[in-house]
């Protein structure tokens, strides 16, 4: 068996050669077909009907839930004064977080040349696009009033009412809906091709009709892979500095304020970082049963996976970097407040969350120094699974840690979450998983047309 | 593969091409005597000013964190390349390489910032020639803050953090150079694979050192203000200024008849993407910076910026707005600029100018002066270091090649183009 070796080649380092990227003896028509069989199966598996309607049913639960929040009122949630924001805010900045990795793949990878992005960037972007859906729902809702969320958008009204421009919840409507317009014609973009070879394909006039309409007429001549790859070049340019500024805009939301814990310089570089870190951790989480279930183990190698935990690794090093400054700084500054805020997260009521969050951010992934740990599809599952708990502690332990007791003792006050606060952070897990299993479903899942482009390369070698 | 093993055979790595051959000694001497003489010079001018050496010991602060950056940025390009198992960059990193090598003389020119401060320990006549004010007694035993700070910012403590980054920096330096050359011999591919795994933990060394090292020398110059970011403001200066220096350094020797196949227009093009990239990241962290405090407008942290935004002060600050940001960022997006050499060339010499007045900017406003202060002083320690600092490089080039010879990825770097 040729695959055995291929796989041992594909992870051992020869600074001579460079590394095939598909293995596996795989061809142009065996990418096809592995990539296609998915969405063309007659027969839709048992499992995935059993995975749908578990996702499904906690994601209704999570709009039913959403119902009486509105017909009810905000309290239902455990937020107090002055615990303002809670959960709602931590799942908004934990979901922008994992709608990181995505774009960061397609855009800024591809600017740097790293062709093994090329396996995981579909799969990745679309996972951006549901979690920026999560995401904006719970802001969206913590408006209360909901009929009334327009008024976030800037537009000439007879009230003369208009948005707080110096605001950075401001920014953030701005910020996160540019990102996800932008991310969203990116991961469209990108999919034309293999939309277009889904057409071909097409058995059912139906399948013909859906996948050729969406398609827009693509028939890979010279000219239209001239301008897609001009596009995909201006949206890779444009979509890098979206990257880097969501999540930073997000980190103003917190740093601006004078509250210690909050306002830290170094917040924007340290967002950004966290949001790349868990962001692949989401990624290898659903990426490791994925290629395992849909048989990608030749396109998404071990390889690539090694690399994702690399890069998980480097940036749960610059988060383990920012909390050490922050710590420090927290001490030279001489700031009775800061040095009050540092410790109470470290020993206030709150502490086991912030040391389970240090455990799953910084301990945890220096498992991935071992070879051993970044090539085992198991052992990386248990370390990006305890890194995505982390970064979701570690947005709570900012938001809540911090507001729960800020200048003032007298209006000190603890946060507890309610069956709801729990209830919609496991619902807008459904609705994520829901959108994913749709995505896994009907559409391509790994970027045919751009996998093909890599595999030339290896032809020549 | 075929089409690359073409390239390498014909590009010209001669001896003639690919070493300084004869140039390297008269330059070694010439940059080693300017430099000695501008640091001379430069002294005498500030010992003339008879104000106990103040001006001169910032210009000289300024102008060495000028010059160490450079080798700070050079020492992580080569970190990075190693740790991306990048390809193109090959018959750049040997360039890089040589930057590095002077750290033991950098550790010596850093003495006239250290023995201040441990003179004014033992001796508080010698107090007065201190830039730190938390190094001198009399201001700790009255200001709480500073007080609180001692257990961090006291002399000793400092030379033992000093000797500790520069040790780290020497080791590195040394290490990654020596196992280059090495290479350069052997040709073994297994220093390739080493240096790869030994990067990782390099930078983790590097990012804890550059980063107390700026929060020693820099920011303590402010005692009692802080920023998270600061250590990573430091460092992305000396990321401009190692894209600009190796993009000049290439210019100069091709210049000069060396390496004219080895760093091809496609080289140009990617440093100079690199270039881009650094000022950018450079703006993102300085906006990031102000942007926050500016916000959120608490007087311990606003002072900083108040000494430098008010008075005449204000034009340095917009100065590095549109000349280290705005105008290099709208040059440095065109393609045509990058692939220009000439072209390239002016922005990497505009880029490293407006970082030396970045760092002016750090530096000088802790003179309190009402202006922005400028002397000859400045200009002669700026050559002494510079000159100083190249006699190194050179003496760490003379004899050896210009580009890693044997690397396993020399072809994919001949080879390489942009698409």
């Amino acid at each position: 068996m040729s695959t055995a070796t291929e796989i041992i080649d594909n992870l051992t380092d020869d600074p001579r050669r460079r590394a095939p990227l598909v293995i596996g003896g795989e061809d142009f028509a065996s990418v096809t077909e592995t990539v296609c069989r998915v969405p063309e199966a007659k027969k839709t598996p048992l499992l995935w009907y059993a995975a749908f309607a578990l996702s499904g049913s906690i994601a209704l639960y999570f709009v039913a839930l959403i119902g009486y929040l509105v017909f009810t009122g905000i309290g239902v949630w455990g937020n107090n004064s002055p615990v303002f924001w809670a959960f709602d805010i931590t799942n908004f900045v934990f979901w922008i977080g994992i709608g990181h990795a995505g774009t960061l793949i397609s855009a800024i990878l591809f600017l740097f040349r790293q062709k093994w992005r090329t396996s995981i960037n579909r799969f990745s972007e679309a996972m951006t696009i549901f979690a920026v859906i999560c995401a904006l729902i719970f802001p969206g809702i913590h408006v209360g009033r909901i009929w009334l969320a327009y008024w976030l958008s800037p537009y000439p009204n007879q009230m003369s009412v208009w948005p707080n421009f110096r605001s950075p919840l401001l920014w953030d409507v701005f910020a996160v809906s540019t990102y996800f317009t932008v991310s969203l014609m990116f991961w469209y973009l990108g999919m034309i091709p293999d939309l277009a070879t889904l057409r071909d394909r097409a058995t059912t006039k139906l399948r013909y009709f859906l996948y050729g309409t969406f398609a827009l007429g693509w028939r890979g001549s010279a000219r239209q892979w001239h301008v897609y790859e001009r596009a995909y070049l201006l949206l890779a340019g444009l979509s890098t500095p979206l990257v880097v500024s969501v999540h930073s805009v997000v980190s103003t939301d917190f740093a601006v304020a004078q509250l210690p814990g909050w306002h830290s310089t170094i917040l924007p570089p340290y967002f950004v970082a966290g949001a790349i870190f868990s962001g692949f951790a989401m990624v290898v989480t659903l990426l490791v049963p994925a290629r395992k279930i849909f048989g990608l183990e030749n396109l998404v190698t071990v390889r690539h996976l090694d690399n994702m935990n690399k890069i998980i690794l480097a940036t749960g090093s610059m988060v383990g970097y920012a909390y050490f400054i922050e710590f420090f700084m927290a001490w030279y500054s001489g700031n009775p407040y800061e040095w009050f805020a540092a410790m109470n997260r470290a020993a206030g009521p709150y502490a086991p969350l912030y040391w389970l969050m240090v455990f799953c951010n910084v301990l945890v992934p220096q498992l991935f120094w071992f070879k051993k740990w970044r090539t085992t599809p198991a052992l990386m599952l248990i370390v990006a699974v305890l890194v995505n708990v982390g970064m979701w502690l570690e947005r709570f332990v900012i938001i809540v840690v911090s507001l729960s007791r800020d200048f003032l003792p007298s209006s000190w006050s603890m946060y507890y979450p309610t069956w709801v606060d729990i209830s919609m952070l496991i619902g807008s897990f459904g609705l994520f998983f829901t959108f994913f299993l749709l995505f896994v479903r009907f559409l391509p899942m790994v970027a045919m047309a751009e996998v093909k482009g890599v595999m030339k390369k290896k032809d020549e070698v | 593969m075929s089409s690359s093993h073409s390239t390498l055979s014909k590009a010209d790595l001669s001896a003639a091409q690919t070493t300084l051959g004869g140039a390297a000694n008269p330059l070694f001497f010439l940059c080693g005597g300017l430099g000695l003489a501008g640091l001379g010079i430069g002294f005498a001018l500030g010992w003339n000013r008879a104000d106990n050496l103040q001006y001169f010991l910032h210009s000289y602060l300024w102008n060495y964190c000028f010059v160490l950056g450079i080798a700070l940025g050079a020492l992580f390009f080569v970190l990075l390349q190693h740790a991306t198992r990048a390809g193109w960059s090959v018959t750049v990193r040997r360039l890089a390489e040589f930057l590095t090598a002077p750290f033991g003389l950098l550790a010596v020119l850093f003495l006239p910032i250290l023995i201040p401060v441990i003179l004014g320990h033992y001796n508080t006549d010698f107090v007065r020639y201190n830039i730190y004010e938390w190094a001198n007694p009399a201001a700790v035993h009255e200001s709480e803050v500073l007080a609180h700070k001692a257990a961090y910012l006291n002399p000793t403590f400092f030379a033992v953090r000093a000797v500790f980054y520069f040790g780290v920096w020497w080791y590195l330096g040394r290490f990654y150079l020596a196992k280059s050359v090495e290479q350069d011999r052997t040709g073994d591919a297994c220093v390739t694979l080493r240096l790869e795994r030994c990067s990782y933990v390099s930078i983790l060394f590097y990012a804890a050192t550059v980063t107390f090292a700026s929060i020693d020398w820099l920011m303590s110059l402010m005692p009692d203000w802080f920023s998270t970011i600061f250590g990573l403001y430091y460092f992305s200066g000396c990321m401009v200024a190692i894209m600009a220096v190796l993009i000049l350094a290439s210019i100069a020797l091709q210049a000069a008849g060396r390496l004219t196949d080895a760093v091809t227009v496609e080289h140009y093009h990617d440093l100079g993407k690199f270039l881009f990239t650094f000022v950018v990241f450079w703006g993102y962290i300085a906006f990031s910076q102000y942007l926050l405090i500016w916000y959120a407008n608490i007087p311990e942290e606003t002072q900083w910026y108040l000494l430098r935004q008010n008075g005449a002060w204000k034009w340095i600050s917009l100065a590095l707005l549109f000349g280290q940001l705005l105008i290099p960022f709208a040059a440095l997006l065109s393609r045509h600029v990058k692939r220009q050499k000439y072209l390239l060339g002016f922005s990497a010499a505009w880029v490293l100018a407006m970082h030396w007045l970045d760092l002016y900017w750090v530096v000088m406003p802790s003179m309190k002066t009402e202006r922005p202060p400028f002397n000859p002083i400045d200009v002669c320690l700026l050559v002494g270091l510079v000159g100083l600092y190249a006699a190194g490089v050179l003496r760490a080039a003379a004899g050896r090649s210009l580009i890693p010879r044997s690397d396993p990825r020399l072809e994919e770097a001949l080879a390489f183009e942009n698409t």
